[in-house]
Protein backbone atom coordinates (compact mmCIF):
# COMPACT_ATOMS: atom_id res chain seq x y z
CA UNK A 1 0.00 0.00 0.00
CA UNK A 2 1.18 3.52 -0.75
CA UNK A 3 1.98 5.73 2.20
CA UNK A 4 1.36 9.43 2.75
CA UNK A 5 2.88 11.84 5.27
CA UNK A 6 1.12 15.13 6.00
CA UNK A 7 3.18 17.61 7.98
CA UNK A 8 0.84 19.97 9.82
CA UNK A 9 2.35 23.30 10.87
CA UNK A 10 -0.80 25.49 10.86
CA UNK A 11 -2.66 26.12 14.12
CA UNK A 12 -5.43 28.11 15.82
CA UNK A 13 -4.03 31.46 14.59
CA UNK A 14 -4.92 30.49 11.01
CA UNK A 15 -8.27 28.64 11.22
CA UNK A 16 -8.81 28.58 7.46
CA UNK A 17 -5.64 26.53 7.03
CA UNK A 18 -6.68 23.94 9.61
CA UNK A 19 -9.56 21.86 8.23
CA UNK A 20 -8.36 20.90 4.75
CA UNK A 21 -5.27 18.96 5.87
CA UNK A 22 -7.50 16.70 8.01
CA UNK A 23 -10.00 16.41 5.15
CA UNK A 24 -7.24 15.40 2.73
CA UNK A 25 -5.94 12.91 5.29
CA UNK A 26 -9.41 11.30 5.63
CA UNK A 27 -9.75 11.23 1.86
CA UNK A 28 -6.37 9.53 1.41
CA UNK A 29 -7.36 6.95 4.03
CA UNK A 30 -10.60 6.34 2.11
CA UNK A 31 -8.44 5.72 -0.98
CA UNK A 32 -6.61 3.02 1.01
CA UNK A 33 -3.40 4.98 1.51
CA UNK A 34 -1.70 4.52 4.86
CA UNK A 35 -1.74 8.06 6.26
CA UNK A 36 0.38 9.66 8.98
CA UNK A 37 0.00 13.26 10.17
CA UNK A 38 3.05 14.76 11.83
CA UNK A 39 2.21 17.85 13.93
CA UNK A 40 4.86 20.48 14.50
CA UNK A 41 5.24 24.26 15.01
CA UNK A 42 1.64 25.56 15.65
CA UNK A 43 -0.02 22.39 14.37
CA UNK A 44 0.66 20.73 17.70
CA UNK A 45 -1.69 23.18 19.43
CA UNK A 46 -4.64 21.56 17.60
CA UNK A 47 -3.89 18.38 19.54
CA UNK A 48 -4.36 20.11 22.90
CA UNK A 49 -7.48 18.70 24.57
CA UNK A 50 -10.49 20.86 23.67
CA UNK A 51 -8.57 23.22 21.39
CA UNK A 52 -9.68 21.98 17.94
CA UNK A 53 -13.34 22.29 18.99
CA UNK A 54 -12.88 26.07 19.39
CA UNK A 55 -11.34 26.66 15.93
CA UNK A 56 -13.79 27.41 13.11
CA UNK A 57 -12.48 27.67 9.51
CA UNK A 58 -15.87 29.09 8.48
CA UNK A 59 -18.38 30.96 10.65
CA UNK A 60 -21.39 28.70 11.23
CA UNK A 61 -19.53 25.69 9.81
CA UNK A 62 -17.94 22.67 11.45
CA UNK A 63 -15.13 23.13 13.97
CA UNK A 64 -11.68 21.74 13.17
CA UNK A 65 -12.35 19.18 15.91
CA UNK A 66 -14.92 17.46 13.66
CA UNK A 67 -12.43 17.19 10.79
CA UNK A 68 -9.79 15.92 13.21
CA UNK A 69 -12.12 13.24 14.55
CA UNK A 70 -13.10 12.15 11.03
CA UNK A 71 -9.40 11.65 10.27
CA UNK A 72 -8.84 9.63 13.44
CA UNK A 73 -11.93 7.52 12.69
CA UNK A 74 -10.60 6.90 9.16
CA UNK A 75 -7.44 5.42 10.70
CA UNK A 76 -5.01 8.31 10.22
CA UNK A 77 -2.03 8.06 12.56
CA UNK A 78 -1.23 11.19 14.61
CA UNK A 79 2.34 11.95 15.66
CA UNK A 80 3.37 15.03 17.65
CA UNK A 81 6.86 16.52 17.46
CA UNK A 82 8.20 16.51 21.00
CA UNK A 83 10.14 19.76 20.54
CA UNK A 84 7.01 21.61 19.43
CA UNK A 85 5.10 20.47 22.51
CA UNK A 86 7.88 22.03 24.57
CA UNK A 87 7.58 25.24 22.51
CA UNK A 88 3.94 25.49 23.59
CA UNK A 89 4.49 24.19 27.15
CA UNK A 90 2.32 21.15 26.46
CA UNK A 91 2.77 17.96 28.45
CA UNK A 92 1.88 14.57 26.94
CA UNK A 93 -1.21 14.43 29.19
CA UNK A 94 -2.43 17.76 27.74
CA UNK A 95 -2.87 16.12 24.32
CA UNK A 96 -5.94 14.26 23.01
CA UNK A 97 -5.98 10.46 23.04
CA UNK A 98 -4.35 8.57 20.20
CA UNK A 99 -1.37 10.86 19.70
CA UNK A 100 2.16 9.48 19.83
CA UNK A 101 5.09 11.77 20.73
CA UNK A 102 8.13 11.42 18.48
CA UNK A 103 11.38 13.27 17.80
CA UNK A 104 12.10 15.30 14.68
CA UNK A 105 14.31 12.56 13.26
CA UNK A 106 11.23 10.33 13.01
CA UNK A 107 9.76 12.82 10.52
CA UNK A 108 12.76 12.39 8.20
CA UNK A 109 12.58 8.62 8.48
CA UNK A 110 8.89 8.68 7.58
CA UNK A 111 9.46 11.09 4.69
CA UNK A 112 12.02 8.75 3.15
CA UNK A 113 9.37 6.21 2.24
CA UNK A 114 6.26 8.39 1.92
CA UNK A 115 4.79 10.98 -0.39
CA UNK A 116 4.92 14.10 1.78
CA UNK A 117 2.76 17.22 1.91
CA UNK A 118 3.20 20.19 4.25
CA UNK A 119 0.43 22.52 5.39
CA UNK B 1 -39.59 1.06 -5.52
CA UNK B 2 -39.82 0.24 -1.86
CA UNK B 3 -39.86 3.05 0.67
CA UNK B 4 -38.22 2.27 4.00
CA UNK B 5 -38.05 5.15 6.49
CA UNK B 6 -38.21 7.52 3.53
CA UNK B 7 -35.34 5.74 1.73
CA UNK B 8 -35.90 4.30 -1.75
CA UNK B 9 -34.57 0.71 -1.60
CA UNK B 10 -35.50 -1.52 -4.58
CA UNK B 11 -36.20 -5.14 -3.70
CA UNK B 12 -34.29 -6.63 -6.66
CA UNK B 13 -30.85 -5.29 -5.66
CA UNK B 14 -28.25 -7.02 -3.49
CA UNK B 15 -27.17 -4.92 -0.50
CA UNK B 16 -24.09 -4.89 1.70
CA UNK B 17 -26.11 -3.30 4.47
CA UNK B 18 -23.28 -2.31 6.82
CA UNK B 19 -21.63 -0.27 4.06
CA UNK B 20 -24.81 1.08 2.40
CA UNK B 21 -23.82 -0.13 -1.08
CA UNK B 22 -25.70 -2.19 -3.66
CA UNK B 23 -24.85 -4.69 -6.38
CA UNK B 24 -26.87 -5.58 -9.47
CA UNK B 25 -25.95 -8.39 -11.90
CA UNK B 26 -26.13 -7.21 -15.52
CA UNK B 27 -26.84 -9.32 -18.60
CA UNK B 28 -23.16 -9.78 -19.54
CA UNK B 29 -22.01 -11.27 -16.22
CA UNK B 30 -20.78 -7.91 -15.02
CA UNK B 31 -22.07 -6.58 -11.69
CA UNK B 32 -22.91 -2.92 -11.40
CA UNK B 33 -22.39 -1.33 -7.97
CA UNK B 34 -23.33 1.93 -6.29
CA UNK B 35 -24.34 3.73 -3.13
CA UNK B 36 -27.81 3.36 -1.65
CA UNK B 37 -30.18 6.26 -1.05
CA UNK B 38 -29.19 5.85 2.61
CA UNK B 39 -25.51 6.47 1.82
CA UNK B 40 -26.47 9.50 -0.26
CA UNK B 41 -28.43 10.87 2.69
CA UNK B 42 -25.58 10.19 5.14
CA UNK B 43 -23.08 11.93 2.83
CA UNK B 44 -24.99 15.17 2.99
CA UNK B 45 -26.97 14.93 -0.26
CA UNK B 46 -24.89 17.62 -2.02
CA UNK B 47 -21.73 15.91 -3.18
CA UNK B 48 -18.61 17.77 -4.24
CA UNK B 49 -16.99 14.77 -5.92
CA UNK B 50 -17.31 11.04 -6.50
CA UNK B 51 -13.99 9.65 -7.73
CA UNK B 52 -13.51 6.08 -8.87
CA UNK B 53 -10.11 4.61 -7.99
CA UNK B 54 -8.55 4.81 -11.44
CA UNK B 55 -5.48 2.91 -10.27
CA UNK B 56 -7.62 -0.07 -9.32
CA UNK B 57 -9.18 -0.53 -12.77
CA UNK B 58 -8.11 -3.94 -14.05
CA UNK B 59 -7.25 -5.03 -10.51
CA UNK B 60 -9.16 -7.24 -8.12
CA UNK B 61 -10.86 -5.38 -5.29
CA UNK B 62 -11.94 -7.34 -2.23
CA UNK B 63 -15.44 -7.10 -0.81
CA UNK B 64 -15.54 -4.16 1.62
CA UNK B 65 -12.49 -2.44 0.10
CA UNK B 66 -12.78 0.96 -1.51
CA UNK B 67 -13.67 1.33 -5.22
CA UNK B 68 -14.29 5.08 -5.03
CA UNK B 69 -14.39 8.03 -2.67
CA UNK B 70 -17.16 10.47 -1.87
CA UNK B 71 -16.61 14.08 -0.82
CA UNK B 72 -19.05 16.65 0.48
CA UNK B 73 -18.81 19.51 2.93
CA UNK B 74 -20.31 17.14 5.51
CA UNK B 75 -18.56 13.89 4.76
CA UNK B 76 -15.53 12.26 3.22
CA UNK B 77 -15.21 8.51 2.90
CA UNK B 78 -14.88 5.39 0.79
CA UNK B 79 -17.42 3.58 -1.37
CA UNK B 80 -16.72 -0.05 -0.43
CA UNK B 81 -17.13 -2.83 -2.97
CA UNK B 82 -20.17 -5.02 -2.17
CA UNK B 83 -18.46 -8.02 -3.80
CA UNK B 84 -14.97 -9.21 -4.68
CA UNK B 85 -13.96 -8.86 -8.31
CA UNK B 86 -11.99 -7.05 -10.96
CA UNK B 87 -12.89 -3.37 -11.27
CA UNK B 88 -13.82 -3.01 -14.95
CA UNK B 89 -14.83 0.62 -15.20
CA UNK B 90 -16.15 3.60 -13.32
CA UNK B 91 -19.12 5.76 -14.30
CA UNK B 92 -17.48 8.60 -16.24
CA UNK B 93 -20.61 10.76 -15.92
CA UNK B 94 -19.90 11.28 -12.23
CA UNK B 95 -16.86 13.44 -12.95
CA UNK B 96 -19.03 16.28 -14.24
CA UNK B 97 -22.11 15.58 -12.13
CA UNK B 98 -21.39 13.73 -8.85
CA UNK B 99 -24.96 14.36 -7.68
CA UNK B 100 -26.26 11.77 -10.15
CA UNK B 101 -25.50 9.52 -7.18
CA UNK B 102 -27.94 11.34 -4.92
CA UNK B 103 -30.62 12.01 -7.57
CA UNK B 104 -30.66 8.58 -9.20
CA UNK B 105 -28.60 6.21 -7.02
CA UNK B 106 -29.71 3.01 -8.78
CA UNK B 107 -29.81 4.34 -12.35
CA UNK B 108 -27.62 7.06 -13.86
CA UNK B 109 -25.77 7.38 -10.54
CA UNK B 110 -24.18 3.92 -10.58
CA UNK B 111 -20.53 4.09 -9.52
CA UNK B 112 -18.58 1.16 -10.96
CA UNK B 113 -18.80 -2.16 -12.76
CA UNK B 114 -17.07 -5.24 -11.42
CA UNK B 115 -16.36 -8.61 -13.00
CA UNK B 116 -17.18 -10.84 -10.04
CA UNK B 117 -14.61 -13.38 -8.86
CA UNK B 118 -17.21 -15.44 -7.01
CA UNK B 119 -20.70 -14.01 -7.44
CA UNK B 120 -22.42 -17.16 -6.23
CA UNK B 121 -20.37 -17.12 -3.03
CA UNK B 122 -20.54 -13.38 -2.45
CA UNK B 123 -24.24 -12.93 -3.06
CA UNK B 124 -24.95 -15.17 -0.09
CA UNK B 125 -23.43 -12.47 2.11
CA UNK B 126 -25.67 -9.76 0.63
CA UNK B 127 -29.23 -8.88 1.56
CA UNK B 128 -31.91 -9.03 -1.13
CA UNK B 129 -35.65 -9.41 -1.64
CA UNK B 130 -38.25 -8.88 1.05
CA UNK B 131 -36.11 -10.55 3.73
CA UNK B 132 -33.12 -8.42 2.79
CA UNK B 133 -35.12 -5.22 3.02
CA UNK B 134 -36.49 -6.27 6.41
CA UNK B 135 -32.88 -6.63 7.59
CA UNK B 136 -32.01 -3.23 6.10
CA UNK B 137 -35.01 -1.70 7.88
CA UNK B 138 -33.75 -3.14 11.19
CA UNK B 139 -30.35 -1.55 10.59
CA UNK B 140 -31.92 1.85 9.83
CA UNK B 141 -34.06 1.62 12.97
CA UNK B 142 -31.09 0.60 15.13
CA UNK B 143 -29.01 3.52 13.83
CA UNK B 144 -32.00 5.91 13.82
CA UNK B 145 -31.48 6.79 10.14
CA UNK B 146 -34.24 8.09 7.90
CA UNK B 147 -34.07 9.71 4.46
CA UNK B 148 -37.08 11.99 4.99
Amino acid sequence: MDKILIIMTSGPDTPRRCATPFFFASLAAAMDYEVTMFFTIDGTLLLKKGMAETVYPKAGGKPVGDFLKDAQDAGVEFLACTASTELHDLKPEDLIDGVKMVGGAKMWQLAEERKTLTF
Amino acid sequence: MTDIRGCNLPEDLYYLIEKHVWAKPMADGIVRVGMTAVAAKLSGSNLAAVTVKAKAIGQEVAQGKSVATVESSKFVGPVPAPITGVLVRGNDALASDPNLVTRDPYGEGWIAEIEPSNWDGDKGKLATGADGLAAYQKKLEADNISCA
